[in-house]
């Protein structure tokens, strides 16, 4: 046996010196290299040393450790005592200082929390779902002529099941299409504003929405079989005690459907974090009639949204790549639909904070969005902290003569450094408490805004552990980062200059101290610059012209319990007539679909003169002859409808009218020339149309979108929506004699109604928060920049006391004097300013992108912030400059 | 003395330091633990337990020579303190006075 293979493994043995007390080690260490020795004679090398691991990892134990930091303490508790109580003096010493610091800190602080609260929300959506990262969503563009003309998540009933067979590495497939307001009967009493989707039965199986009663593969399989949401549940069965198994096999009346539904499960409330959201959920079979299952095979039925769960391993981008195959194979380029079909995926983790898609079903925000407020709130961190790393460097000569002495005592710059990096995380525990009580109080504010139930206890409980340890881990970072430089600083100290009292103003540092101070200002500025751009872009989409005035119009929801019959076009007119009879209406109209809104797309639209081969994608809308007065839609050519353009049966409708983008589409030379043409729409490619009129275009949707091609046709629905025209004093009035009429013609129906313009609005709720968020955490830095300025300015005057009083005597102007102190800093924040453009332009550009209709950056909307914050910069220090300007010279120069 | 208690392993470890006398050391300890009631006890778990016990005063502990063997550690020796003496013959006391009222028919018996 070779000599070395005796010794023992030194690194265990080293970490046993590491933790074990130095008075105890040498013994343990003997017992162990005792036993080593023995082991080795009697089982080997390889034995021995096994045992000495073990042996040590045995005596890292509190009985042992414990013992080592009693011995520890007992030297530096002396130590601790004294940095306390220096602390505690200095932080009474100087209240102005302290608060600033505590304050500074704890806002930036408060800040971090509630924006983390909210982006850690964002960042869960879905999450719940246990086949989360496998779960893909089909996503679907159409082309026509070679230009994109649809960007969905629609699809044929066809593609799932097809792809599922065609491709293994697909675990299971759902289909999904919104089944729209669930408007029921139970047990005679009528419910209505609940919303439900049609899905098949592996849906339940995708995702996880658990079932409180009911098979979970078998509930959503037959016809007529609804799962409802324990919500709905409790709601239509008035159930209290949560035993919902009594409910299952009870049967519910939906609109106008003679068929029974029959309850087959209750699931659980979809989580808010759910991009799926619903009250009820009904059988995909149930679209399907039992006779002919056309519509199940159908190639053109674009209704459906997909979702895929991949096998374990699989790649979802090779299984991508395969789509384009698989759509030359089964959609033939366009001879099938009409259009280029192109298949993507997207992983589930995008569909809240990624997807710009139409006939969307997910609750969508803008994950950039998101992302700017996680940036922003971590700069007013950073903000604070740089205040904290200022002022307490500034401060450092106070403390010069205290550092030199302890010096001269003997300590050591490790301990020196100790003890300023303590007094850092007292300082920081202090704002910690104060960002607490301030989110406490601010809560319920910051809950309004992003319109959630947020609070510190959830944040808390959500947060796994991986999260925790990197929260912590930053914050501890923070305390030594902020507390090292100062500490650096004021330990380097040489003992013999500072304490002959010649110590003076130390240059050093002062280049840290100016850039930190550039950054800050920097931060802001581009905040104030963001923060107005953001606030123009809103206030432009809230005011711009829409090509139609949705102000003043009550929307009062379709009968939801009225057929369609030969006589409804009479029923309706009589209706609008009634309530054009109301004083204070001005107009009335119905239609299929109102602004605001997706509208349905037809694909195969076309001149008559054109070959059957070409195709147009125009939107279309149903709406009957008083519409585009109602609206107030510019006519640019030919006419509106008139009453005599809607007959009682579908199959006899012969006129349209389209949008000027239309006729742009259609390659028409002038709105006057399309009028009088003929088009085939529908029908198989064989129903003719005559154009009688062309409309301006309008803003159906937010300007975030385009104008797109429109098609209207005069329609008369029993669900159609009605649109009305107000100009009134008294709105409630008004609206309550509308309701006696709407009760009138359709008794029974419930009378349901909101202004339009609310819910066009509701489009930029995200915009809309996030513009309030962005100003209240500009606001926020704002604050905390000023904050900094304050003691630094103040801080100088102090030290320039003598300074100044020697100008004075000398024969200095106020004036000059305030020039004089206030120019440096003025001259910080002029170059943080013009740092800032450059970052505001960049990143305002790339925020504007996501809005087709977006206002132009002028130079004002950058030189304007610059302004501001040299106003708010000198406003700050304007009040420490001259109380220091002004002070009387024999004051200041008696004491030497 | 009334108020400290032993546990059953600080009392044998005590006791075994009472027998090695001027050689009881930590593994020591463990092979005298082995040899005379074959209990393997763990090195780690007698060495927290000889510091307990100089906590209570019952034992005191000195570096004893050096020698080649151990690597040239010194052994840290412990010697059991009159306290350590007091405290083990009362708890043998109050043991034998409750054997005594044990009734000695169960033992016959069993």
């Amino acid at each position: 046996m070779k000599e070395p293979l005796r010794d023992p493994p030194p690194i265990p043995l080293r970490f046993l010196e590491w933790f074990c007390p130095p008075a105890l080690y040498e013994g343990i260490e003997g017992d162990l290299l005792e036993q080593f020795d023995m082991d080795i004679k009697a089982h080997g090398y390889k034995y021995a040393r096994r045992r000495l691991v073990l042996n040590i990892f045995k005596f890292f134990r509190p009985g042992i450790i414990l013992r080592n930091r009693f011995l520890f303490q007992l030297i530096d508790l002396i130590m601790f005592t004294n940095y306390l109580i220096v602390a505690y003096r200095n932080i009474r010493k100087s209240k102005a200082f302290s608060a600033i610091n505590v304050c500074g800190l704890g806002i930036g602080l408060a800040a971090c929390l509630l924006i983390f609260q909210f982006v850690s929300f964002e960042l869960s959506y879905d999450k719940f779902n246990e086949k989360f990262d496998r779960t893909y969503r089909v996503t679907n563009d159409r082309y026509q002529n070679g230009k994109l003309i649809q960007h969905g998540t629609i699809m044929y009933p066809t593609i799932g099941p097809t792809m599922a067979k065609d491709y293994p590495e697909i675990e299971e497939y759902t289909r999904l299409m919104p089944g729209g307001e669930l408007n029921v009967k139970v047990n005679d009493k009528n419910y209505r504003g609940d919303y439900c989707h049609f899905v098949d039965e592996h849906f339940l199986s995708v995702f996880t929405f658990p079932l409180l009663a009911g098979n979970k593969t078998t509930a959503l399989k037959d016809r007529f079989n609804i799962v409802l949401s324990e919500k709905t549940a409790k709601k239509y069965f008035g159930l209290t005690d949560g035993n919902y198994t009594d409910i299952i096999g009870k049967t519910l009346y939906w609109g106008l459907d003679v068929q029974p539904y029959t309850i087959s499960g209750v699931c659980m409330d979809p989580p808010p974090n759910s991009h799926i959201q619903f009250e009820g959920l009904v059988s995909y079979s149930t679209l399907i009639s039992a006779e002919e299952s056309g519509a199940d095979n159908s190639w053109t039925w674009s209704d459906m949204r997909h979702y895929l769960v991949l096998k374990p391993g699989a790649d979802y981008k090779a299984l991508e790549s395969k789509f384009e195959a698989f759509s030359e194979k089964y959609f033939q380029g366009d001879k099938v639909s009409g259009s280029v079909e192109k298949f993507f995926l997207q992983p589930l983790k995008d569909a809240h904070l990624y997807s710009d898609y139409e006939y969307d079903i997910a609750r969508t925000a803008n994950g950039k969005a998101v992302w700017a407020m996680l940036i922003v709130a971590l700069f007013i961190l950073l903000i604070a902290w740089i205040n904290y790393i200022n002022l307490t460097t500034s401060r450092a000569i106070d403390r010069a003569k205290e550092v030199g002495l302890r010096k001269v005592m003997g300590a050591v710059k490790s301990q020196l450094i100790k003890q300023f990096i303590f007094e850092s995380f007292l300082i920081t525990v202090l704002a910690f408490v104060f960002a607490f009580i301030l989110v406490i109080t601010l809560q319920s504010s910051f809950n309004q805004i992003v319109n959630n139930k947020f609070s510190l206890a959830t944040i808390v409980t959500s947060l796994s552990s991986g999260n925790i340890l990197i929260v912590v881990a930053v914050i501890i970072a923070c305390v030594i980062l902020s507390g090292f430089y100062p500490a650096f600083i004021l330990s380097s100290y040489q003992p013999a200059v500072v304490l002959k009292g010649k110590f003076q103003h130390s240059s050093r540092g002062h280049f840290l101290r100016k850039a930190l101070v550039i950054f800050q200002f920097t931060a802001s500025a581009a905040l104030i610059t963001g923060t107005i751009i953001v606030s123009r872009q809103l206030l432009y989409m809230n005011s711009a012209d829409l090509g139609i005035d949705i102000h003043d119009t009550l929307i009062v929801q379709g009968p939801e319990l009225s057929g369609y019959d030969s006589t409804f076009i009479q029923r309706a007119e009589s209706y609008k007539h009634a309530l054009l009879q109301i004083d204070g209406v001005v107009n009335a109209a119905t239609s299929n679909n109102i602004p605001g809104n997706r509208l349905g797309r037809s694909f195969g639209i076309r001149l008559a003169e054109e070959p059957s081969s070409s195709h147009y994608t125009m939107s279309n809308m149903g709406v009957d002859y008083s519409f585009f007065d109602t609206y107030d839609v510019a006519l640019l050519a030919g006419r509106k409808f008139l009453p005599t353009d809607h007959k009682v049966n579908f199959d006899d409708l012969n006129t349209v009218i389209i949008n000027k983008n239309a006729v742009k589409l259609l390659g028409i030379d002038s709105v006057q020339n399309a009028v009088g043409k003929e088009i085939v729409w529908g029908g198989d490619g064989t129903r003719k149309w005559t154009i009688v009129g062309v409309v301006g275009d309008f803003h159906q949707e937010s300007l975030k979108k385009p104008m797109e091609p429109m098609i209207f046709r005069p329609s008369y629905g029993a669900n159609n929506p009605t649109s009305i025209r107000l100009k009134t004093a008294d709105t409630q009035k008004v609206i309550a004699d509308i309701e006696g009429i709407y009760k009138n013609f359709f008794p029974g129906n419930s009378f349901q109604y909101f202004f339009l313009r609310d819910s066009y609005q509701r489009q930029y709720n995200d915009d809309n928060r996030f513009g309030k968020v962005i100003s209240i955490f500009t606001v926020l830095a704002i604050i905390i920049s000023c904050l900094g300025l304050i003691g630094l300015s103040s801080y100088t005057a102090v030290q320039r006391t003598k300074e100044i009083g020697v100008r004075k005597v000398l024969g200095a102007s106020i004036y000059s004097i305030v020039t004089l102190l206030s120019v440096d800093f003025m001259k910080l924040v002029c170059i943080a300013a013009l740092l800032s453009l450059p970052i505001a332009y960049y990143s305002m550009q790339n925020w504007l992108q996501g809005y087709t209709y977006r206002i132009t950056l002028s130079w004002m909307l950058f030189v304007m912030p610059v302004f501001v914050v040299l106003v708010i910069a000198l406003f700050t220090i304007s009040a420490q400059v001259l109380r220091a300007a002004m002070s009387n010279p024999a004051d200041t120069l008696k004491y030497e | 003395m009334g108020k400290e208690y032993l546990g059953e392993f600080e009392e044998l470890v005590l006791t075994m330091v009472g027998i090695l006398a001027e050689d009881s050391y930590g593994n020591a300890i463990v092979a005298e633990i082995k040899d005379r009631i074959g209990r393997d006890v763990n090195l780690s778990a007698v060495h927290v337990t000889l510091y307990r016990l100089e906590d209570k005063g019952l034992i005191k502990s000195h570096m004893g020579g050096a020698t080649n063997a151990r690597g040239g550690r010194r052994k840290r020796i412990f010697t059991i303190t009159n306290a350590g003496l007091a405290m083990l013959r009362a708890m043998k006391e109050v043991r034998m006075d409750l054997w005594k009222l044990i009734p000695q028919l169960k033992i016959a018996g069993s």
